[in-house]
């Protein structure tokens, strides 16, 4: 279909991608590599001579009391994370679509708002409304006669605070996208299922989510960069790792290296610790899903 | 029997919008309560005693116009430079032939899931060594492009038909030409509700301006707010949530206004070839 071009048309291409290609090349695969070297020295931002001094970072790294903690709380907050913001939008999305005809541009748009609210207003709203004393939702589970424990104060329920905060912020769009996977399902394979009398979950698990793979690896994989990245704020603004390193996870002991610290080899090593293990994590995933994608194309 | 088990699903999706929704009722709420009523009446959505003695506060506290003024600087230069990034480099994938073509785009593509922390010390470095530490151009700076606004544009540039461009070019218009009066027009709602939330999320950014902000003066809202917050306790609500519905008003207000173009194109966004 498209017409062959002239040397002068080539160079209009790329001309027009040069632009961001040299942010990029300047701000980030530039710092990629840099700090793929810094993690090989012992140097802290400030003296004139960086000192190499090869794996060492790393072995300290492996060698550090705090490392098994800050994973396990980095790997339990992504595990609640994708239940939280693959499982229940796909559910939700899913009922959306194929169940109930009324209210959908009002759904979507409403699932949305939260997304375009800062994180640190996000963090703030929670602190405040989670406040086991005098909280909106400590006072409506009053009635109920349940407490809301000091969570702040409370290894594991901080990990899990955290992670609403994140969500509050990740659903909406993860909600829009995976409807549009969902609802790109032709309409006559669920209602002929219908018509058969298919239970709803059956319709859910034999067709619609193999259909809508693609879409759900997508947000699968966004649910955890957009998680990690995410996660620095409410961090740094309500529990600054505490207590006792309860809340404290990779990316936010990265900063702490990294910029209160000082130890920016060391910092540096542990970035790229965290990308080896979100990497596995990928191909963990594409191991074993990848057999079930549905490619639209 | 129908009517009744739909009735169980929309409970569910109004009971999960409710705790979506209701912080932000909440945030709005306090903000025009005095501090005691804050306390004693927590649960009251209309203030017994509404006062505006908080957003006075705030402004008294803090230079907040400054801030403000800051955010937006920065939320449209970097929105401006990464839309018009954006268009030219996916206008150059649809519609150019050339080498490399693909590896090229899936580098750039690529840089979407690099994590922050691989490029924050260099990148903050960077910004230190040329001088723009403390100053809202270092947060400007290394946000100029974006390789979602790429991604998206072209995915809206593909759904325009060929025949289309192969006339125009046909009748020797100018690639300008066809940018312009051809290709611009039918991408518009996709860059509008690209820039928005380049905009919406630049205005809430926060872990890049926090490394490299100082001063008060030169913060961006998102950290002003954080002013506000103390671990330790004793926060004064009323006066975080002043400053909430001051970060917020912007951002909710655009995307009240351009919801249907937002979600129409995250909705397509999906992955599709």
């Amino acid at each position: 279909m498209k017409k062959k071009f002239g040397n002068k048309d080539v160079w209009i291409a790329y001309g027009l991608i040069l632009p961001a290609l040299l942010v990029f090349a300047i701000f980030m695969f530039y710092p990629f590599f840099y700090t793929v070297y810094l993690s090989f020295f012992d140097w802290n931002m400030i003296k004139p001579v960086k000192e190499f001094i090869g794996l060492a970072n790393y072995k300290a790294l492996f060698a550090d009391p705090l490392m098994p903690l800050v994973i396990k709380n980095t790997v339990e907050y992504i595990l609640i994370l994708l239940v939280l913001n693959c499982v229940a939008p796909y559910v939700l999305a899913f009922v959306l679509s194929f169940v109930i005809k009324r209210g959908r541009g009002f759904y979507k748009g409403a699932f949305f708002l939260p997304s375009v609210i800062s994180l640190v207003v996000g963090s703030i709203l929670y602190l405040w409304v989670l406040n086991p004393v005098s909280g909106p939702a400590a006072i409506l589970a009053e009635f109920l006669g349940i407490n809301i424990p000091i969570w702040s104060k409370t290894q594991g329920l901080v990990i899990v605070v955290l992670s609403i905060i994140t969500t509050w912020k990740i659903f909406g769009y993860n909600f829009i996208v995976i409807f549009g996977g969902v609802s790109g399902v032709p309409q006559e394979i669920i209602e002929a299922a219908k018509i058969d009398n298919v239970p709803l979950y059956k319709i859910f698990f034999d067709i619609v989510l193999p259909m809508s793979s693609a879409t759900g690896v997508y947000i699968f994989i966004m649910t955890i960069v957009q998680g990690l990245q995410y996660v620095f704020t409410p961090v740094k603004v309500v529990t600054q790792g505490g207590p006792d390193n309860a809340s404290s996870n990779i990316i936010y002991n990265i900063y702490q290296e990294g910029f209160v610290f000082y130890h920016t080899g060391y910092a540096s090593a542990m970035s790229i610790v965290a990308m080896v293990l979100f990497i596995v994590l990928l191909v963990i995933e594409f191991r074993y899903v990848e057999k079930g994608i549905y490619y639209e194309n | 029997m129908r009517i009744e088990s739909n009735l169980k699903w929309h409970i569910l999706l109004i009971l999960a919008l409710f705790i979506s929704l209701m912080p932000i009722v909440f945030a709005v709420s306090t903000s025009f309560k005095e501090l005691s009523e804050a306390y004693s009446n927590v649960l009251g959505i209309i203030p017994d005693k509404p006062t505006l003695s908080n957003y006075l506060r705030i402004f008294q506290e803090l230079p907040l116009n400054k801030i403000t003024f800051n955010t937006l600087v920065v939320a449209a230069t970097v929105t401006i430079f990464k839309v018009i990034t954006s268009v030219m480099a996916a206008y150059a994938f649809v519609y150019f032939d050339f080498k490399g073509k693909n590896l090229l785009y899936f580098i750039l593509i690529s840089t979407i899931f690099i994590p922050f922390t691989m490029t924050m010390i260099p990148n903050y470095l960077i910004i230190s060594q040329i001088g723009l530490r403390n100053n809202i151009m270092g947060v400007i700076l290394p946000q100029l492009s974006d390789a979602t606004g790429i991604f998206l544009i072209r995915q809206a540039m593909r759904s325009i038909p060929m025949p289309l461009i192969e006339a125009a070019r046909l009748e020797a218009a100018g690639n300008f030409q066809i940018m312009a009066n051809i290709v611009l027009p039918l991408v518009k709602p996709a860059v509008i509700s690209t820039g928005i939330m380049f905009f919406i999320n630049s205005w809430n950014e926060y872990v890049w301006p926090v490394l490299i902000l100082k001063d008060t003066t030169n913060y961006t809202l998102p950290l002003a707010l954080q002013l506000f917050v103390s671990s330790e306790g004793g926060t004064d609500f009323c006066l975080a949530m002043a400053v909430s519905v001051v970060t917020m008003i912007i951002p909710l207000g655009l995307y009240l206004i351009f919801q249907k173009y937002i979600i129409n194109t995250f909705t397509s966004s999906g992955v599709k070839g």
